[in-house]
């Protein structure tokens, strides 16, 4: 008669399942939805915002960049920062907010029982909303420069997933803190900023192994978005954007890592979240 | 266990852990490294761990179709009991075994969002409660139509009355279709004729054979709901699962017993605590100390309190007579009367003059809290016994009988 036998006892742990998740992915989208509506309620710019805020960026990082590289000509460099910022800006929303997700949605888990999960996955769909949006800069920057697409581009896609799980295993691990520690919500702008200086977004990899000892490249390279941003400039540029393929595969490494890690940690700890929150 | 078993709950225990370090409590990540330098010094002493047992070795089993009503005092470990049963919390030891699906409502309009239409906050919140796409789409007229706001749908919520916004939340709970429904207190929100509906509602619920769990503070929506119950005091089964009269009679004694206790031996209560309650005395119109109220004659009611200050501004007073049953009978409040005290000092008392007491003879409950600015100083419920004595209220000599009336009101015939 009884489709569902639920067990609840002290020792049982519970695991990412996909199975679950499924059910609840009515739950993820319309998290997703609210997220997104209410961002941009009651702002007279609305969506326009998402455009505003990576652009920007792209013109000052740019304009920083093209007068400090002095390599190749302005117009190239404007596009490489602003692919990369593009990314780096996506990696650090999702970082961002997936690391406040936990606690600024206490109010739902304390009262209804969900697999936790889904709320830092429903806030990585709207950054990925957003991202979307802001790549328009992108594109309008690729035709007004005449700059050509290679058959890479198919690849870019790899690298954008690669930039999601790398905010979400970091994110995931800062949201597991962040539920006992609310010095999280200060910390990961501080990271954040110190990233974006340690990160190929300004300027290239080569740049900055050209320019530090040998024995700090590899721990340059243990940076995650190292290797997602230069494949991403490998998939929209072709050429040289991989320094050291050897650099590459590492960073890459470092991303499946964490991501293990932060979802490790956060399923170690989630059952107990609301006794902490 | 027998075949009808939905629910079987095993020696289920809840620990929480106060104080884990003898140190000063430290929030922050700073705090944590200090407090960590301080322990290396005395790194041998163990640190003190007060150890708390919101629950503690509950078994009960429920059949199908059974509506329970669980009951006890604040902090009996009723929500917490809610709680595991809805895999809120773990418990700390004991095993329970759920067949069916389960749906549990501790809140009206959880994650409502104000911003949000009402017909986005129905899908968002049909979503969180567990239902799909597909069975909002399918239950959305019906839940409008309970709700009364078809003209307000595209309307953020944060517009909507606070009546209209807890119709729309119940309604979309209401609708939801579990084999099993935990419901907390959610009741004691909106007008009496929507509590109504409600309960209404969760009867309709229950005679489709769902099984129900209800906790309340209202004995009297339990009685009428609830075919069972259960007695929760101190963590622990205080009165086994049963029918729903036994429990509420042996609660309602061991409620009256607690309420003859001194006030100001209460611990029960909640408050910031800068105006604490420390006694009532009820006294008639020349000043002497009276045991019970006398329908029909004048009653004050003195409340003597401390006050951790000199003096209080801006304070308002509240209290609330219950019925045997639990069922409210009037509330007597300075602010609503006339206005908040501009100014209390310490060593004043508060006197309630009741022209013509109106209730019947009987035992009442009364419930009593202090409020500044919308802040709680003292809230007791259930804090003193009133005895209520017949008396000749219309000065005829005519004593009332009881069984006709609780209240008695002045009234005057003519014939013309």
């Amino acid at each position: 008669m009884n489709k569902d036998k639920i067990i609840i006892d002290p020792n049982l742990s519970s695991f990412f399942s996909f199975k679950e998740l499924l059910k609840y992915k009515t739950l993820l989208s319309n998290l997703a939805r609210r997220d997104f509506l209410v961002r941009y309620k009651q702002a007279f710019a609305g969506i326009m915002w998402a455009l505003i805020k990576p652009l920007m960026s792209i013109l000052v990082f740019g304009y920083i960049s093209s007068k400090i590289s002095s390599t190749g000509n302005t117009t190239t460099n404007f596009l490489y920062v602003a692919s990369a910022m593009l990314l780096w800006q996506l990696f650090s929303n999702v970082f961002n907010e997936v690391s406040n997700s936990i606690v600024g949605n206490a109010n739902l888990f304390s009262k209804v029982y969900f697999p936790k999960i889904v709320i830092p996955l429903s806030t990585i769909l709207v950054c990925l909303v957003d991202f979307f949006i802001s790549l328009i800069i992108l594109v309008v920057l690729f035709i007004v420069s005449g700059q050509s697409i290679h058959w890479q581009l198919i690849l870019a896609p790899i690298f954008i997933l690669l930039t999601l799980i790398n905010g979400f295993g970091i994110g995931l691990y800062f949201a597991t803190i962040n539920v006992k520690f609310r010095d999280v919500k200060f910390i990961v702008p501080v990271i954040l900023q110190f990233g974006l200086y340690v990160t190929p977004v300004i300027f290239s990899t080569k740049y900055y192994t050209d320019r530090l000892p040998e024995w700090l490249h590899w721990l340059f390279c243990l940076n995650p978005m190292v290797g997602a941003i230069d494949g991403f400039k490998y998939a929209l540029f072709g050429g040289e954007a991989i320094y050291n393929v050897n650099y590459f595969i590492a960073s890459i490494c470092m991303s499946f890592l964490f991501l293990f890690i932060g979802v490790k940690y956060f399923y170690k700890f989630e059952r107990d979240f609301v006794d902490y929150i | 266990m027998s075949k009808n078993t939905i629910i079987k709950v095993e020696g289920l225990s809840k620990q929480y852990l106060l104080n884990k370090s003898a140190l000063p409590k430290s929030d922050t990540l700073f705090d944590n490294v200090l407090t960590g330098v301080k322990n290396i010094k005395n790194i041998a002493r163990k640190t003190e761990t007060q150890e708390f047992w919101a629950l503690k070795d509950v078994s009960f089993e429920i059949e199908q179709g059974d509506r329970v009503g669980i009951i006890g005092r604040n902090g009996a470990g009723k929500s917490t009991l809610l709680k595991i049963l809805s895999r809120i919390t773990p418990p700390t030891k004991g095993r329970i075994e759920i067949y069916g699906r389960l749906a549990s409502l501790l809140e009206v309009g959880t994650g409502f969002h104000g911003d949000l239409s009402g017909r986005e906050n129905i899908y968002l919140n049909g979503s969180i409660l567990g239902m799909s796409k597909h069975e909002i789409d399918r239950k959305f007229d019906e839940i409008v139509d309970f709700a009364e706001v078809e003209q307000f749908l595209d309307t953020p919520v944060k517009r909507y009355s606070s009546g209209m916004y807890v119709r729309l939340a119940f309604a979309v709970a209401a609708h939801l279709e579990p084999e099993i429904l935990i419901v907390d207190e959610v009741l004691a929100v909106g007008d009496a004729a929507f509590q109504k509906k409600c309960i209404g509602k969760m009867k309709d619920v229950s005679n489709g054979g769902r099984t129900i769990l209800f906790v309340s503070h209202h004995m009297a929506s339990i009685q009428s709901l609830c075919n069972k119950a259960i007695v929760l005091k101190k963590g622990m089964v205080d009165f086994p699962l049963s029918n729903t009269d036994l429990c509420l009679k042996h609660y309602l004694k061991d409620v009256v017993a607690q309420s003859k206790m001194q006030l100001a031996e209460r611990t029960d209560r909640d408050g910031e605590g800068t105006f604490r309650f420390k006694n009532i005395i009820l006294k008639d119109k020349e000043g002497s100390v009276l045991n019970a109220a006398q329908t029909g004659s004048d009653l004050i009611m003195e409340i003597e309190f401390d006050l951790k200050k000199e003096s209080l501004n801006n304070l308002s007073l509240a209290l609330t007579i219950y019925n045997d049953e639990g069922r409210e009978m009037f509330t007597l409040a300075n602010h609503i009367s006339k206005a908040p005290f501009e100014t209390v000092n310490k060593g004043n008392v508060i006197q309630c003059l009741v022209k013509k007491f109106p209730l019947t003879s009987g035992s009442y409950l009364c419930n009593i809290i202090a409020y500044k600015d919308g802040i709680v100083q003292d809230y007791i419920q259930e804090a003193y016994n009133l005895e209520v004595e017949e008396g000749d209220f219309f000065g005829t000599g005519k004593i009332v009988p009881t069984t006709q009336q609780s209240f008695l009101v002045e009234n005057v015939w003519q014939l013309k």
